[in-house]
């Protein structure tokens, strides 16, 4: 009795196992063999398109590709990618410089009594260089209070105010983000920042003698 | 006496084996009949899937088609030029060049090499028509699946005074920042075909990595071979849904994955 339930078992086990190779190999295999996929063809197909040939196609094609050309910036750009933590920057399509850089750390900071809450993120998509400076200072916002374990300071007390923190230079991009140095060198790479892209010297000053107000930044 | 019941015993141990047999037989031959069954309905929705494409390419301008290629260009750029229109962050994917792209308003944010790739026998079948109709305009994103999150967002308190803060920064900076993960993430595009990316450092990773059940691969098989028993069960068609599989750098394929908006638009080249 027993020993004829083991068989039936095993038998029903190769069974099964059986069916799964065939659902997993055999038939996705038999579905993009000839025998199921029949010609794909819409039956509308013939010399149609008149006045198209290879040749004014291949114009056609030519101004399009001069279009969407026309869409890179033929001054300086600066593309970022937050994933590696990498720069790019570009003038007259060519790219001139690439390096590290550290950028959003993607994270919602919540003081303890939750009534304060800030994203710390570095924003996807294109922005402008609004305005450009050197030796910035900068004013601390509240989030730098609350993530220190400080209490806030009124808007214009001295404490806000740090210099060297950003750098020699920095470069506006909106909404309060901004490209800039850091004393954190060794967090360089690091998806580490409030959303702010940080640089290190040198390629700071690359970048900043290289982009103009009004260079974009395409971030992703 | 003893004869006879020895010839009893004997007699009812074969009658007992063959009906050992014949079960084994049943559940052997219902099993073939199974996958008969689960082939032949499978061919069927394949059949399907290729009727609705040509279906919908019926009334579409008609295709020179020794001027294939050249139109295959056109609507490319075409393509890339709507895309660039909009303000998302778009991909665009040349299976002939092997080169698969981020895209923002035109300009290229970040251009890989695809190392490997493979399409559904579905796509090898459609003529002019169906092409266009399927890839002559940006198809768009209707559901991401990945095996890892696209951006992960972390919810951290407040210390609550200087000390702690002192404490969370010693820890953030101990953080180990090369993580292991298995990079592998599939979008649902809006023309009813599936775009799978896996992020790979070698040929022979792209062929082996995700095959013995790491993760993703494990659960997509597992959903399969139980949605086959329900149709089988329900006698209904399995679906079929072509399939483009694109194998890139591990990194890269993370890049674009975060990068790529939940309804980011796509342009193929095939």
């Amino acid at each position: 009795m027993i020993r004829n339930f083991f068989i039936y078992l095993a038998v029903l086990v190769v069974g099964i196992l059986f069916f799964a190779s065939m659902v997993l190999f055999v038939i996705p295999a038999f579905q993009e063999s000839t025998v199921a996929l029949v010609g794909l063809s819409s039956g509308s197909s013939g010399s149609g398109e008149e006045g198209n040939d290879k040749a004014s196609i291949e114009v056609d094609i030519s101004k399009l590709e001069k279009k969407l050309d026309s869409f890179t910036p033929t001054n300086a750009y600066m593309v970022v990618n937050t994933s590696d933590n990498h720069f790019f920057l570009y003038k007259g399509r060519k790219l001139i410089r690439d390096g590290i850089c550290s950028t959003g750390k993607n994270e919602k900071l919540v003081s303890a009594d939750r009534k304060y809450e800030h994203d710390f993120y570095t924003p996807f998509g294109v922005r402008k260089i609004l305005r450009k400076s050197t030796n910035p200072v900068w004013k601390k916002p509240d989030w730098a209070f609350i993530e220190d374990g400080l209490p806030i300071p009124s808007a214009n007390d001295p404490s806000r105010w740090e210099t060297g923190t950003l750098g020699a230079y920095k470069l506006e991009i909106g909404d309060g983000y901004m490209i800039h140095g850091t004393i954190y060198k060794r967090r360089m790479g690091m998806s580490v920042t409030h959303g702010c892209i940080r640089l290190l010297d040198d390629d700071l000053e690359a970048v900043y003698k290289t982009m103009e107000v009004g260079s974009k930044v395409y971030i992703y | 006496m003893k004869e006879n019941s020895s010839d009893g015993f004997d007699s009812l141990f074969v009658k007992k084996r063959s009906g050992t047999k014949y079960i084994i037989l049943i559940i052997l031959f219902s099993v073939l009949a199974l996958t008969s069954i689960y082939t032949y309905l499978s061919v069927g929705s394949v059949r399907d899937r290729m009727k609705t494409a040509q279906d919908q390419a019926i009334g579409s301008p008609q295709i020179n088609s020794s001027l294939f290629t050249q139109l295959k260009e056109k609507a490319w750029v075409e393509s890339r030029l709507k895309m660039a229109s909009g303000d998302s962050i778009g991909l665009s994917i040349d299976l002939e060049q092997h080169r698969i792209q981020l895209e923002l308003k035109g300009v290229v944010l970040l251009s890989s090499k695809i190392r490997d790739a493979s399409i559904s026998g579905f796509f090898r079948k459609m003529d002019g028509n169906v092409y266009f109709t399927m890839f002559g305009t940006p198809l768009t994103i209707q559901q991401f699946k990945l095996s890892i999150p696209k951006n992960s967002f972390k919810i951290v308190e407040a210390p609550k005074d200087t000390i702690a803060a002192l404490a969370a920064i010693d820890a953030a900076m101990k953080k180990d920042s090369l993580k292991d993960e298995n990079v592998f993430w599939t979008v649902k595009l809006d023309r009813k075909f599936d775009l799978n990316i896996q992020g790979i450092d070698s040929i022979s990773e792209a062929h082996n990595k995700y095959k013995f059940g790491k993760g993703f691969e494990f659960e997509r098989n597992l959903k399969n071979i139980t949605s086959s028993f329900q149709h089988i069960l329900k006698f209904s068609k399995p679906s079929y849904t072509p399939e483009i599989l694109i194998s890139i750098p591990e990194n890269e394929a993370k890049a674009i994955l975060r990068a790529l908006p939940r309804k980011a638009m796509v342009t193929i080249k095939i």
